[in-house]
């Protein structure tokens, strides 16, 4: 029981709207491996791959695994999960996990914004934007595709300037239309760009105003990744803020974690047995009905 | 001797302009507003001017409205919720509540007998409030903007859509033809999604008879009578409801000339 390479370890399989995350932790709650790939249309299908992906990484094999906790937007195609928690709860959990101190976490996916507020690792209030593009990693999709470049590019050549253009639209479908009159203007591509990010960060930032922003500020998701965004929510916010080394997996680590608080619980109160045999019944008819 | 007053409205998606005498409409013209709006304006005025048969000398006074007005070098300048509510009333006495469908958001007006506002509300910026959202849509079903309307009411089982936003409706709208939605019942379905965004504008409104619909979104006859069932209203629809601001901006460039 205490070698902790014999097991038992614990995942976290977080279904995004673009992207899957998978993390597993060891006894001690220590992550041994994550992977992260595309969402695409089959949830079920993506959420096998990624797990199986993880195991190998982490060299293990599934029975090792003790307990595993689905979240995300496609939290209910993970028919091997024993468990779903909202997407909410995991990232409070991960990040604090990460930074012990933090007080608010600002997420942007691939089509939604979150803002947590987070006291002693635990989430106390909340606020999302899954309506409107606008503050999203959708707008800079859309962008990246009227200027024909790759977002990693995108946000490079922002950092060439300290002079943002302003994008006054906040409407994403209007916003690429002013990007090309911008364009036709002449204005230098660097200070498009840069105007591009202060428009998603201004969204973001009034979003988190709404609820109080206390430091320190750990800003995850997908487009946390971007140097160009991050700058500009440091500019708008005011204050600098964290980015964990990989800022997509926040999710998936809190559900991994989560899975070894839960398993502890079970294990504690006589329940983990009985639970682990109805989950392995059920899995192998729901993997049934998917011919596999 | 006849006098003539020209009105201009430059708008996000098109430009108007209008020509009046001391008593009735002399001629008209809708352009794209394209996005040098100065050159916008000399082709507009031309066009006008021409249909008239009519110089440029022969204009007394002029006025402009619309988010480029500021650049069309009339005489004066007003807001298009002043000039719409004018237009509207010298079209329509009776009209008590103005709802707006442009080309970049829209907006619910109410006015007095004398064509005064009394109350309005903009929608910010979206196009899901605005008729940009139609356009979107005509690109991805192949079809015109003037098909929308006809072919919407033929719907038989509206679309359902998760979404209020134009981004993410194009995405759900594609997903929608690729589970075998028909174009119809789409068509429909995001009437009824821009219908909602109005009605929670109107919120707080009482919205008095007559009420005028106006803007591009108001060519939409589909659209209209998505607006028309989700607030249990029935609207009327100018002849041409693109022009209504335009014909304000004429009317307040008379006026203005006539109290000199």
């Amino acid at each position: 029981m205490n070698d902790l390479t014999s097991g038992p370890f614990f995942a976290g399989i977080d279904i995004g709207s673009t992207m899957s995350k998978a993390v597993i932790v060891d006894a001690q709650g220590s992550m041994r491996a994550y992977v992260v790939g595309q969402t695409g249309a089959e949830h079920r299908l993506r959420a096998n791959k990624v797990m199986e992906d993880v195991l190998q990484k982490a060299g293990i094999t599934l029975d090792k695994v003790a307990y595993i906790i689905s979240t995300g937007y496609g939290r209910v195609n993970v028919p091997f999960a024993d468990k779903q928690v909202t997407e909410l709860t995991c990232h409070a959990r991960g990040v604090a996990s990460l930074f012990p101190g933090v007080r608010t976490a600002i997420d942007i996916g691939g089509q939604d914004a979150k803002v947590l507020r987070i006291k002693d690792g635990k989430l106390i209030d909340f606020l999302t934007n899954d309506k409107c593009a606008a503050g999203t990693g959708r707008f800079l999709e859309v962008a990246a595709d009227t200027l024909g470049l790759d977002l990693n590019e995108m946000g490079r050549i922002s950092l060439q300037t300290d002079k943002p253009v302003r994008i006054n639209s906040l409407c994403t479908i209007f916003a690429q239309q002013e990007i090309i009159s911008r364009l036709s203007e002449g204005q230098p591509l660097p200070d498009i760009l840069a105007g591009v990010y202060i428009a998603i960060a201004t969204r973001v930032v009034k979003l988190a105003r709404q609820l109080k922003v206390e430091p320190p500020v750990v800003f995850t998701g997908g487009v946390a990744k971007n140097a160009g965004m991050v700058k500009a929510i440091e500019t708008v916010l005011g204050t600098p803020v964290l980015v964990p080394q990989e800022p997509l997996i926040t999710g998936a680590l809190g559900a991994a974690i989560l899975a070894h608080d839960q398993y502890n619980r079970l294990i504690k109160s006589g329940e983990y047995d009985a639970h682990r045999e109805k989950k392995l019944s059920e899995a192998r008819i729901d993997f049934g009905e998917n011919g596999r | 001797m006849t006098e003539y007053f020209l009105g201009i409205d430059i708008g996000a998606v098109g430009s108007k302009a209008v020509i009046v005498n001391n008593t009735d409409i002399v001629a008209s013209a809708v352009i794209p507003s394209g996005t040098n709006y100065v050159s916008t304006t000399a082709a507009l005025k031309a066009e006008t001017l021409g249909k008239a048969g009519l110089q440029a000398s022969d204009i007394k006074g002029s006025s402009a409205t619309g988010i480029g007005g500021r650049n069309a070098g009339a005489d004066s300048y007003h807001g298009v919720i002043i000039c719409s509510a004018r237009g509207v009333s010298l079209n329509f006495p009776a009209a008590r509540s103005i709802i707006d469908i442009g080309g970049q958001g829209s907006q619910v007006i109410t006015i007095d007998e004398e064509g005064s506002v009394i109350n309005f509300t903009a929608s910010e910026i979206c196009a899901t409030g605005s008729a940009r959202l139609l356009q979107v849509l005509a690109r991805i079903l192949q079809i015109s903007m003037d098909q929308i309307g006809p072919l919407s009411l033929t719907a038989t089982r509206p679309s359902n859509f998760s979404t209020s936003c134009s981004v993410f409706l194009e995405t759900e709208v594609i997903t929608r033809i690729s589970q075998g939605d028909r174009p119809e019942d789409i068509l429909a379905g995001i009437h009824r999604s821009i219908a909602e965004k109005v009605a929670a504008m109107a919120r707080g409104f009482t919205l008095e008879k007559e009420v005028v619909i106006i803007g591009g979104g108001a060519l939409d006859i589909g659209l209209v009578q998505a607006i028309e069932e989700k607030l249990a209203i029935k609207a009327i629809v100018p002849d041409n409801p693109r022009l209504m601001a335009a014909l304000g901006a004429a009317v307040l460039a008379r006026q203005s000339y006539s109290t000199v």
